[in-house]
């Protein structure tokens, strides 16, 4: 196994992000940059209230406004569109065994008789100028009967709650069931049961870039262009052709442009994405809508919201025997967004990093009148990780245990991988214990105990974290569109270049440098000759886009592999050029050159240039079996996952698991309750690295965003349903001047099941932070009695955990 | 809705002086300057976060100064000279601060980066070079979600300590 790149190879090494300089120099093109011919502008009257019916709308004054062009409802939509196909899930009943069982409601993107939460989009408005069309949203006439919202999942699941969709027999909308061992006797066998209730709180991705949709319609062709700043082109694509209502399907090009950010809130198909190009059909000139922040806050997915009721079983030991966990997510309106994958797949990770074999969980999905809950990097191990990493910290203090010891004995050993847990994924590689033994080292584990008995002394609250968190990557979903495959084409020309064209796409990962140095290395060229293409459906391989990571484990092996097979070929074709044979030739810097040879005459080395030239224009010369042209399309099928789910819910979904081993040492402020990180520690290990400075920054960029998570950024809700964070003014995401001092440290074990032993390094850190620093905290707030049992950390929430007296739960 | 009083909303055409070259363009006066700057004199390279003075993805330097152009309104910054970031390359080379920049992996989906590159170009031209903590302080009005903000650092760090051991780079062009 490769662990150490070698130096001749490309991969391995931190290529400069060079063909992203048009970034740099203000010229890339994001979906706001798109300009037309004729363009309107468009804008979404949205819902002022959490809860009600229509009992009137009109649109009549708003469309007497000089400079409106059209306006739109639900009346208008339903002879135009289908209900809004499902995302990510097609159907009610995806795993075909009624676990999990979900419900949809359908719609047509606008709100149709009753709205569900402020934001919600109930008419569109497109006018000549984005001014104008503000100014009509302040024209439209709605009157609403206020219905009492439903803001809690818990009681909002329960009989008495008010129903979100009165045809339902509850707001429940989804339910999944999974277990595995035997977790009654487990739990009989215990000499010790630790029970509580861990509540995560709602945040989200907040990219800079918000969303947005240009769409332009061609009736000649019967063809829509969509210019859409979204993660998934191709599913959009799709869900588009199928959602439009017209006596011949209208064909459908989608184009995502560069995308300033996703981190799952651009993964999904939005009620915009289908409205605006119904628009641009109906005004016949192209339409463009741009999210603002105050809509963004309102109507692109949240994420994390769920509450845990969790018991874990040990012995005095610190052995876990079995863990138990009822889970209820929060989920929003009940549109089906990515926060239904996202929520079936905590409850397979909350035994986490720990060999616990007796595990059930049951999970509860609850329609509220909040935001949809959507993806949102981390994607549902994040709340996972909380909840393990909490108890096990909860465990050690019951049994009057050293954290670190107890996860120590529970660890998954490195030499049982791969390791098949409890609810049926196959973890692929890992050294749980190492990565610990590491993060103990650098964080001065020991000396921090000292110091802070002798703080303590001083009256200092000083608190110290450590946890080790997993994050599941590369997922595939039975009855979704994020299949575990990747698609890619690669062509040479005739004149050596490369174009390689993928199925996913990229929000400032890299790919165009990454992919260049996967394909130099197969094909010995030199990276510049790579040019990569993603994000248009009518120039990329029908593909599933980018989310969980999938880039790194799937791509990449799809990239490699398919230059690997292009790269025979050339071989192939260079071994009959040169009277050699196949196996003796070597691809390196431009040249096919027969091994043992200097490969610097015309008898031992031909340029790979000259090669692609045969291919395309001296077909004479090709070997007889060989087909001319240097062209094909791979699909790489993910290794490491099965389906279907067995009766018990278990399933392997991730194919590989990133991990990291992170630590905190916090001082909390007792008159104030302002957490003040002194020392941050990670020990990561996503396998090896393709580009090592593009993996420190995916890294460190999630860290942070994890840091904003477990500190300040949240969705808050008043009492009648109101959103309390409608800009960054009130939704505090992290400065430059917030970041903590931090260590940060890479051990690497390669992913056995890809050619690139790659795992994924974008997520790990979204989800470490939070449980980390939760630990850190409640280490420090115990002595005076203080739980940390929600977050975020802000100085509210830790102050009123140390003047318990104030506490209201 | 409040009705607008014929002479505010009446179009007015004014001069912006943006990267050095004038632009006679026709605005309301409601209209911001991103919006000019973007649809009006035609570059994009400014960007649009938050509409509300938040993220700084719309900074320019105004009169030399770093300021929110989503917060500015286009006639108030006629007379003023307006710098965007697609001021700083000259063709086929780029900044400096480009380069430090594109060295340090100073950005991932490049949305913050006009923004940011002229933020940092502020303090790049200042007399007295600002340390690391001072740059940090200076960027808390420009918001990042993709690099925690230390790659940004250490570009502009860099592009400041280059330009003071080489005095040739001192040289800042207006
Ligand atoms: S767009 Fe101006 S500060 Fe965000
Ligand atoms: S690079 Fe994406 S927001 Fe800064």
């Amino acid at each position: 196994m490769t662990t150490v790149h070698d130096r001749t190879r490309l991969t391995g090494r931190s290529l400069p992000r060079t063909r992203d300089r048009e970034v740099l120099c203000g010229e890339g093109t994001y979906v706001g940059d798109v300009r037309l011919p004729g363009m309107l502008h468009a804008t979404f009257y949205r819902s002022p209230h959490a809860h009600a019916r229509i009992t009137r709308l009109s649109l009549a004054k708003a469309l007497d406004l000089p400079g409106v062009v059209l306006g739109l409802t639900a009346d208008d939509l339903r002879d135009r569109v289908h209900d809004m196909k499902p995302f990510p899930f097609q159907s009610r009943d995806p795993f075909r065994g009624g676990n999990p069982a979900i419900k949809f409601a359908d719609r047509v993107g606008l709100a149709q008789g009753k709205v569900r939460y402020v934001g919600e989009p109930v008419a569109l408005i497109v006018a000549e100028n984005r001014y104008v069309a503000e100014d009509a949203l302040e024209l439209v006439e709605a009157e609403y009967e206020l219905l009492a919202p439903v803001l809690d999942a818990e009681t909002g699941a329960g009989e008495d709650a008010p129903l979100l969709y009165e045809d339902w027999d509850d707001n429940v909308t989804l339910r999944f069931d999974v277990s595995g061992g035997d977790v009654d006797t487990a739990f009989a066998d215990a000499d010790v049961v630790v029970e509580r209730t861990l509540r995560h709180h709602r945040f989200s991705g907040t990219p800079i870039e918000p969303r947005g949709v240009v769409a332009r319609y061609d009736e000649a062709a019967n063809a829509l262009t969509v210019w859409t700043s979204s993660q998934i082109a191709h599913a959009v694509g799709v869900l588009l052709e199928n959602s439009i209502k017209a006596d011949k399907r209208v064909s459908v090009r989608v184009v995502t442009p560069r995308v300033g950010g996703g981190f799952g809130q651009k993964w999904g198909f939005y009620p915009e994405e289908l409205v605006v190009p119904v628009g641009a059909m109906l005004a016949g000139r192209p339409v463009r809508w741009i999210e603002t922040r105050r809509e963004h806050m309102l109507a692109t997915n949240h994420a994390r919201e769920q509450t845990h009721h969790v018991s874990m079983a040990l012995r005095r030991d610190g052995t876990i025997l079995g863990l138990r966990d009822r889970i209820y997510a929060d989920l929003g309106d009940a549109y089906p967004v990515g926060g239904l994958a996202s929520i079936v797949t905590t409850p397979m990770f909350v035994p986490g990093a720990y060999r616990i074999e007796n595990y059930e969980a049951h999970l509860f999905g609850v329609a509220t009148n909040k935001t949809p809950f959507g993806a949102h990097r981390g994607f549902g191990k994040s709340e996972a990780a909380f909840c393990i990493e909490r108890m096990m910290d909860e465990a050690a203090r019951v049994l009057g245990l050293d954290p670190v010891a107890v996860r120590m004995r529970n660890f998954i050993p490195p030499e049982d991988f791969p390791y098949v847990c409890a609810t049926g994924s196959r973890y692929d590689s890992g050294n749980y214990p190492g990565a610990m033994t590491r993060l103990v080292e650098l964080l001065d584990y020991e000396g921090w105990r000292e110091r802070q008995q002798a703080a303590r002394a001083e009256g200092r609250l000083i608190g110290i974290g450590t946890i080790l968190a997993i994050e599941p990557s590369s997922s595939t979903r039975m009855g979704s569109y994020n299949n575990g495959y990747y698609s890619v084409r690669v062509a040479m020309d005739p004149a050596g270049q490369v174009v390689v064209a993928t199925g996913g796409s990229d929000e400032g990962q890299g790919h165009s440098t990454t992919i260049a140095q996967l394909v130099g290395d197969e094909l010995g060229i030199d990276p510049e000759a790579v040019r990569v293409v993603e994000g248009d459906t009518d120039h990329t391989p029908y593909g599933s886009g980018s989310y969980s990571s999938r880039f790194s484990v799937v791509g990449t092996s799809a990239v490699t592999l398919a230059s690997r097979k292009l790269a025979e070929k050339v071989r192939r074709i260079a071994a009959h050029l040169l009277e050699a044979n196949v196996d003796d030739v070597d691809l390196v810097d431009g040249r096919a050159s027969v091994r043992g040879t200097a490969g610097d005459s015309p008898e031992t080395a031909v340029a790979v240039h000259d090669v692609a030239r045969v291919a395309y224009h001296r077909i004479h010369d090709l070997p007889p079996e060989e087909e001319p042209g240097l062209e094909l399309i791979y699909h790489y099928r993910d290794p490491n996952v099965d389906f279907p789910a067995d009766e018990r819910g278990r399933v392997a979904m991730f194919s590989s698991f990133p991990y990291s081993a992170d630590g905190a040492v916090v001082e909390v402020d007792p008159e104030t309750g302002q957490v003040k990180i002194l020392s941050y520690v990670s020990v990561h290990d996503c396998g090896n690295h393709l580009n090592p400075k593009i993996v420190e920054g995916q890294h460190l960029g999630a860290l942070a965003h994890g840091l904003g998570g477990a500190l300040f950024e949240q969705f808050t809700y008043a009492p009648d349903g109101q959103p309390l964070n409608r800009q960054f003014r009130e939704y505090l995401v992290p400065t430059a001047a917030d970041m903590p001092p931090l260590t940060l440290e890479h051990i690497i074990t390669p992913n056995p099941f890809t050619p690139g032993g790659y795992k994924g390094a974008g997520e790990t850190g979204t989800v470490t932070p939070v449980p980390c620093l939760a630990n850190a905290v409640e280490d420090a707030v115990r002595p005076a009695g203080g739980r940390i049992d929600r977050l975020p950390l802000t100085p509210r929430n830790v102050w009123t955990q140390l003047h318990r007296e104030h506490a209201n739960d | 809705m409040i009705p607008i009083p014929a002479e505010l909303s009446a179009y007015r055409d004014i001069t912006l002086t943006v990267n050095g070259r004038d632009h006679r363009v026709r605005v309301e006066p409601r209209t911001l300057l991103v919006d000019a700057i973007r649809d009006l004199v035609g570059l994009t390279g400014t960007h649009i976060g938050c509409d509300s003075t938040s993220c700084g993805a719309c900074t320019v330097l105004l009169d030399d100064r770093p300021a929110k152009s989503c917060t500015v309104l286009a006639v108030q910054a006629e007379g003023s000279r307006v710098r965007t970031v697609e001021s700083l390359a000259e063709p086929g080379v780029l900044h400096p601060l480009q380069r430090a920049f594109e060295d340090e992996f100073a950005f991932q989906c490049g949305y913050c980066t006009a923004g940011m590159l002229m933020s940092g170009l502020a303090l790049y031209e200042r007399d007295a070079p600002p340390g690391p903590d001072e740059i940090r302080r200076a960027l808390v009005g420009n918001l990042c979600r993709c690099t925690g903000y230390e790659p940004i650092v250490a570009a502009i760090a860099k592009a400041i300590g280059d330009r003071a051991s080489r005095p040739e780079d001192a040289e800042v062009r207006r």
